[in-house]
């Protein structure tokens, strides 16, 4: 099957800066995808990419197997429907943003009334298919947005933090209109987000970007500083790692993290002690913050957690091998 | 001070008495002005959208070349044109010279620079998102000129009003390619000219007055789409 988009030495440079560098990357068809990462990732750089709003410095990106040298076919854009982080409705209706979208993808004039009524009915707006979009809450905006975005049934959907600035009653909604678009089994999902957990639940796959590199570790317990001599720098600890590579950032896979009450004595290169932070129980797990001066993320049962006897404010020591730090 | 309100008296008096020739200045003169505002945003605000849109070689130079033709005096765009149109110019076969063509093409050419750059103002001050949000729906150069213009339709209209207003109150061109001939090419302003110079002081008032009142309704009308893009 081909891919929705294949991206090969891409650079995208905001004047000198390197707002995103990917040597290769693909994006599966017929899958929902999130792009997680915080802000000034390269979560919004790379959706326009994909969008092709914004051609990159350098590199080359296919589209559905398909090289693209400057503009789109208009069947090509037709494929793409894309959502700014904050949409911009154009003057008018709900529905005459949605007609104006229909009419410039060239839907015929006959097609265009049952098509705007199946997307706003997708996204459950159809009682303000008449209102003024100046009149819109951030939520409704946000799924007229998305109602146009998707009527005129493109085959790849990319959207740009489609959850923020929402309270939670629109982000549950819009969870909801995402989960039935993705049920369709002929559509490519692409959207961002800051939240990891929101990510993995509502994706078939995650994409991590940091500082607008991709990387395979998980967004959780990443440190800035100075690689010397296998010794990581953070500025606040040092952490002991294999590589003598240049580097700027690591990151430790909080499953490899080993919580205990006192200082093990083992091959692992790496104590620190701290103060529990938080607690938190997810999908059956329990995640623990702890400042050790960074802080760090760590993931144990449910079982572990009543054996440590662990509560907020108590001391406690974790340790991981100098293998289970990431460098990129 | 007794001769100025008497003149001024006078002055209300022909235009509340509907003085013919008068308001014959009045039309001719709007007319015209009309026409020029017409064909200058045609050309210029699609121009000016397409060259926001768009970065090429030169446009720094196309503009500062608009600045420059923003502030050219009128009498010299009146002399340039008059050489153009004089039956000895380039254009003389056309006989243009000294009739109302001949005034809308000054007047248009002078406001055309005042409209591209209105209507370029209006798209780099309007929302950044709205020409990605126009291609990613599926604009492409023709319609997304359209889509833009439509959008800042208020501005678009504000700048051909700010046109209209620049042209009916030119003078030096259209005394020197329109002739200022009684009942032809004579023009407010052209007249006003011609009547104080004759020392028919009201008559001159009274067109002076006529052209406050245009003035006047203009700006009204542009603070009110202001209001309405409000």
């Amino acid at each position: 099957m081909t891919n929705a988009y294949q991206l090969d030495r891409i650079k995208v440079f905001y004047q000198q800066t390197c707002a995103l560098d990917l040597p290769h990357l693909i994006i599966p068809n017929q899958q929902c995808v999130a792009l997680l990462g915080d802000n000034g990732a390269g979560k919004s750089t790379l959706l326009n990419l994909l969008a092709f709003l914004n051609p990159p410095s350098k590199g080359q990106i296919k589209l559905s197997g398909q090289k693209i040298k400057s503009t789109l076919s208009p069947e090509q854009r037709r494929s793409i429907g894309y959502v700014n982080q904050q949409p911009f409705l154009l003057t008018g209706s709900v529905s005459d943003n949605i007609e104006l979208a229909l009419k410039l993808q060239g839907i015929p004039a006959s097609q265009r009334p049952q098509r705007i009524a199946d997307a706003l009915r997708q996204v459950n707006l159809s009682h303000l298919a008449k209102q003024r979009a100046s009149t819109l809450s951030g939520g409704e905006l946000k799924r007229a947005a998305i109602a146009r975005a998707i009527a005129h049934d493109p085959a790849i959907l990319l959207l740009d933090e489609p959850f923020s600035h929402l309270d939670q009653n629109h982000i549950q909604q819009l969870e909801t209109v995402i989960e039935q678009l993705a049920a369709q089994k002929d559509k490519t999902i692409v959207f961002s987000t800051h939240d990891r957990l929101q990510g993995a639940a509502l994706a078939d796959t995650t994409i991590n970007l940091i500082k607008g590199r991709v990387t395979k570790s998980p967004l959780l317990n990443v440190f800035h500083g100075q690689l010397n001599q296998h010794l990581f720098d953070t500025g606040n600890i040092k952490i002991h790692t294999t590589s003598q590579q240049h580097a700027s950032h690591i990151a430790i896979d909080p499953n490899e993290i080993i919580i205990s009450n006192s200082e093990l004595s083992s091959s692992m290169r790496n104590h620190f002690t701290g103060r529990l932070t938080a607690v938190a129980e997810e999908a059956g797990t329990i995640h623990l913050t702890i400042d050790c001066g960074e802080r760090f993320y760590a993931i144990i049962s449910p079982e572990a957690l009543d054996e440590l006897d662990l509560s907020i404010g108590k001391s406690v020591c974790l340790s991981f091998k100098s293998t289970a730090v990431s460098i990129f | 001070m007794s001769y100025f309100a008497d003149s001024l008296s006078a002055a209300v008096e022909l235009i509340t008495s509907f003085d013919p020739a008068l308001y014959d200045v009045v039309f001719n003169s709007v007319s015209i002005s009309f026409i020029a505002a017409a064909i200058a945003s045609v050309l210029a605000i699609p121009a000016g959208i397409v060259m926001a849109l768009n970065q090429f070689i030169g446009k720094q130079l196309i503009q500062h070349t608009l600045n420059t033709l923003m502030a050219m005096p009128t009498v010299l765009i009146g002399l340039l044109l008059y050489g153009l149109l004089s039956r000895l110019g380039p254009l003389g076969h056309l006989e243009l010279l000294y009739t109302p063509s001949a005034i809308i093409i000054a007047e248009a050419i002078l406001i055309f620079p005042i409209m591209m750059n209105l209507a370029i103002a209006a798209v780099t001050a309007a929302d950044p998102r709205l020409v990605p949000t126009l291609i990613s729906l599926g604009a492409k150069s023709t319609t997304l000129t359209i889509q833009v213009a439509k959008q800042t339709r208020f501005i678009m209209l504000a700048a051909i009003i700010t046109g209209f207003g620049r042209a009916i109150g030119e003078v030096g061109a259209a005394m020197m390619v329109g002739g200022n001939i009684e009942g032809y090419t004579r023009t407010m302003t052209t007249a006003i000219a011609l009547e104080t110079s004759k020392g028919e002081f009201e008559v001159g008032l009274a067109i002076g007055l006529l052209l406050l009142l245009i003035a006047f309704l203009v700006n009204f009308i542009l603070s009110c789409l202001q209001r309405e893009k409000a």
